[in-house]
């Protein structure tokens, strides 16, 4: 066996029977997938919650047709768990007496008084405004083909159809949507309310669509949402055994005087660099396995890395871990590396779009999240494992590759054999 | 006279202001177990350092096995042929005592199979036992193992039975002496008087980074005149007033017990036969000159059993 071949089986078992590097390096994130596949595996409700109260009502108290027609409209988008307030009661009160325990987003929809009648006598209004313009339009388009008779006729009727229209009364039937200020779902309901009430609108006046919207799915793959967790958690847990799991276990080989022991052997400098990455390289291949056995067992996850995931895999956990190589030559003890570690991984998760998209933060993170080694790891891991897009698989890759290069260099240099 | 495995001559070696090591010169022949002794930061390690090729000297030279430790090809060279327990070893904790001594042995081109040495080194019983769980004592025995794992000719032993208890430091000492048997050059790093004068063919006392004294350990006492005593157990005021007509440095401690300074073999032979000729019936203890005494004499004081000055 080669030395550097001797220092990864040993640093492998090593690591493997140390309970904290095992935690750390597999349980947390197989513990973390568990936990966003709890929340995003798809067995739960993913429904908003709508508390409505229809005060439009007929004149023996029931609801009137239109409103419940609203009503179904919305249950039928299955987007929101409707449920009724009284017509008599304060909906604000109601609500928050109901709230519980944990309390809860308010969002209540008011169906006010006169809602049919105001719709019906607003849409008549709207069709005959529409029927008036028509009759106005043409009139004017022909009118030099029509003897006097003709236009006199036309006149009239026009004349008699704007005098219907302005009969009809001016007035519009307005919904009321409370929502609460604290409420990160708000643009969300509120936005698919908009849809079904402009749907809604269409539908009386008799329109239809003039634009028509098909949907396409960039996945080759049916995903559900914990599918896209999965590259992000890989990535993550890549990132942190690398700069974390490689400056740890090396600064305390440092200060046991393993390291100073190796040296007086014919072992070499690349040859431990490359026995710490490759470890690191194959503990992350293991890792990824584990992540993706237990999602496919309990969540049915089918996110399964294909031949560029695994080199993406690969190249990312060399970069990583050269990283790490280059933090251990500046680092003394282990508290440090425990510090410095943190420091740098806490901020490359957040920020490097591993959880969540990298547009939904301002735009100076968006820019500080380019400079992350981080970013491309995981957008490469994504395109590779969800979207199998190969162009940004391979655009990745190379940023990695290169950056990976560079860290071993870099690792070279600031790991001491021979002290001065 | 065997060829020098090592030749350490003019050994400077700087740290910023601080002198580690100060103009050292020593020669290590085939087979010889060559001992460093002196107190905490004497500049023992640095000097095994420099030799291990770890550290590059400031000034002077050092070959081991005649090739310069700071040349590159040298290094190489002597890193293949050179066994080493460093102070303090510490193997890979969740390692098994076979695989670190598997571990260090992968290491080299050469190897002793990895049974034979636990064989040798009473670690049989300990193979599948974790390092982590090892005493110090066993631990030790571990890294004599890791030493020893490439046959090398030329063993260091820094400090290596520092922190053990007695029984652990005989064991040590049993497996150093096998060594020796074995025909393999060992230089050692040492604070124990006793365990230098016991194991080391030659000595050479560092302080502050100078050799002050060098030789065997016969030579070192001869050479400092280190003085040999005679002690009469209960013998009181009557025996001293004997023994100080013919000799100058006697007093009498608290117990009773007569104490003479004596400077040469010769004068123990007189003051036993004038005892003899008064018949004076005491029990007699003949102290022989030790390398603590060499130390006291040379350095002006001990040390403790921590390694440092008294």
């Amino acid at each position: 066996m080669s030395r550097f071949m001797a220092v990864t089986v040993a640093l492998i078992k090593n690591w493997l029977r140390s309970r904290s590097g095992l935690f750390f390096s597999f349980l947390f994130p197989i513990m973390l997938l568990l936990v966003f596949g709890a929340i995003f595996g798809g067995t739960g409700s993913s429904s908003y919650s709508l508390y409505y109260q229809n005060r439009d009502r007929t004149v023996d108290g029931s609801e009137t047709q239109l409103a419940t027609s609203l009503i179904q409209a919305l249950n039928s988008t299955k987007a929101f768990s409707l449920t009724q307030i009284p017509a008599d009661v304060e909906p604000k009160e109601y609500v928050t007496d109901r709230a519980g325990f944990f309390g809860g987003n308010i969002r209540i929809l008011i169906i006010p008084e006169n809602f049919q009648q105001d719709v019906l006598n607003g849409t008549i209004r709207v069709q005959l405004g529409i029927s008036l313009g028509t009759a106005v339009t043409f009139y004017k388009l022909f009118e030099p083909t029509l003897n006097v008779t003709e236009k006199m006729t036309i006149l009239n009727e026009i004349d008699i159809l704007n005098q219907t229209y302005q009969a009809f009364p001016k007035r519009n039937s307005t919904l009321e949507l409370i929502l609460d200020s604290s409420d990160q779902s708000a643009q969300v309901v509120k936005g698919i309310i908009v849809s079904v009430v402009n749907s809604f609108n269409y539908g009386l006046i008799g329109a239809t669509h003039v634009i028509a919207f098909q949907e396409g799915l960039i996945e080759t793959r049916k995903f559900r949402t914990i599918d896209y967790y999965v590259p992000g958690l890989i990535a993550a847990f890549i990132m942190t055994n690398g700069i974390i799991g490689v400056t740890g276990n090396s600064t305390e080989f440092k200060r046991r005087g393993i390291i100073k022991r190796l040296a007086t052997t014919p072992l070499t400098k690349l040859d431990w660099i490359l026995g710490n990455i490759l470890s690191q390289t194959l503990l992350n291949l293991l890792l990824t396995a584990a992540i993706i056995v237990v999602g496919w067992l309990v969540f049915g996850v089918q996110a399964i890395p294909d031949v560029y995931a695994l080199l993406l895999i690969f190249s990312g956990s060399v970069m990583f871990s050269g990283i790490g190589m280059v933090l251990s030559g500046f680092i003394k003890d282990v508290e440090a590396a425990s510090a410095v570690g943190n420091a740098i991984t806490f901020p490359m998760m957040f920020l490097s779009g591993t959880y969540w998209p990298i547009e939904f933060m301002p735009q100076i993170l968006q820019q500080i999240s380019k400079a992350m080694p981080l970013t491309y790891f995981s957008d490469g891991l994504r395109n590779a494992m969800i979207y199998q897009y190969l162009p940004g698989v391979f655009s990745n890759l190379a940023i990695i590759l290169a950056l990976a290069a560079v860290f071993m260099v870099l690792g070279v240099f600031t790991t001491r054999w021979r002290e001065r | 006279m065997p060829e020098p495995v090592v030749e350490v001559d003019h050994l400077v070696k700087r740290y910023g202001d601080l002198v580690a090591v100060n103009d050292a010169a020593f020669k290590v022949s085939q087979g010889e177990i060559f001992a460093l002794l002196g107190p905490n930061g004497a500049g023992k390690t640095t000097v095994i350092e420099i030799l291990e090729c770890l550290r590059t000297p400031s000034e002077g030279t050092a070959k081991v096995f005649d090739q310069d430790v700071t040349n590159n090809a040298g290094a190489r060279e002597i890193r293949s042929r050179i066994g080493v327990l460093p102070q303090d070893f510490n193997g890979l904790d969740k390692l098994t005592v076979r695989e670190n001594v598997d571990f260090f042995g992968a290491m080299f081109r050469r190897r002793v199979p990895t049974q034979e040495l636990l064989k040798t080194l009473g670690l049989e019983d300990k193979a599948k036992v974790r390092f982590e769980t090892l005493s110090g004592g066993l631990k030790q025995r571990v890294g004599i193992a890791a030493a020893l794992v490439n046959d090398p000719e030329l063993v260091f032993l820094d400090e290596p039975t520092t922190g053990l208890d007695p029984k652990a430091r005989r064991d040590v000492w049993k497996v150093i002496r096998s060594l020796k048997a074995m025909n393999k050059t060992v230089l050692l790093s040492s604070h124990y008087m006793e365990e230098a004068q016991i194991l080391a063919d030659r000595i050479a006392i560092i302080n502050r980074g100078k050799i002050v004294a060098l030789g065997t350990p016969h030579e070192l006492i001869d050479d400092v005149g280190a003085s040999r005593r005679i002690i009469l157990r209960r013998g009181g005021a009557p025996v001293a007033e004997l023994l100080r007509k013919r000799f100058d440095q006697v007093r009498v401690e608290e117990d009773g017990d007569v104490v003479v300074q004596l400077t040469g073999v010769s004068q123990v032979w007189t003051a036993l036969s004038l005892l003899a000729e008064a018949k004076v019936e005491k029990d007699v203890d003949v102290v022989l000159p030790t390398i603590e005494d060499v130390f006291l004499k040379v350095i002006g004081t001990r040390i403790t059993e921590e390694g440092e000055l008294a």
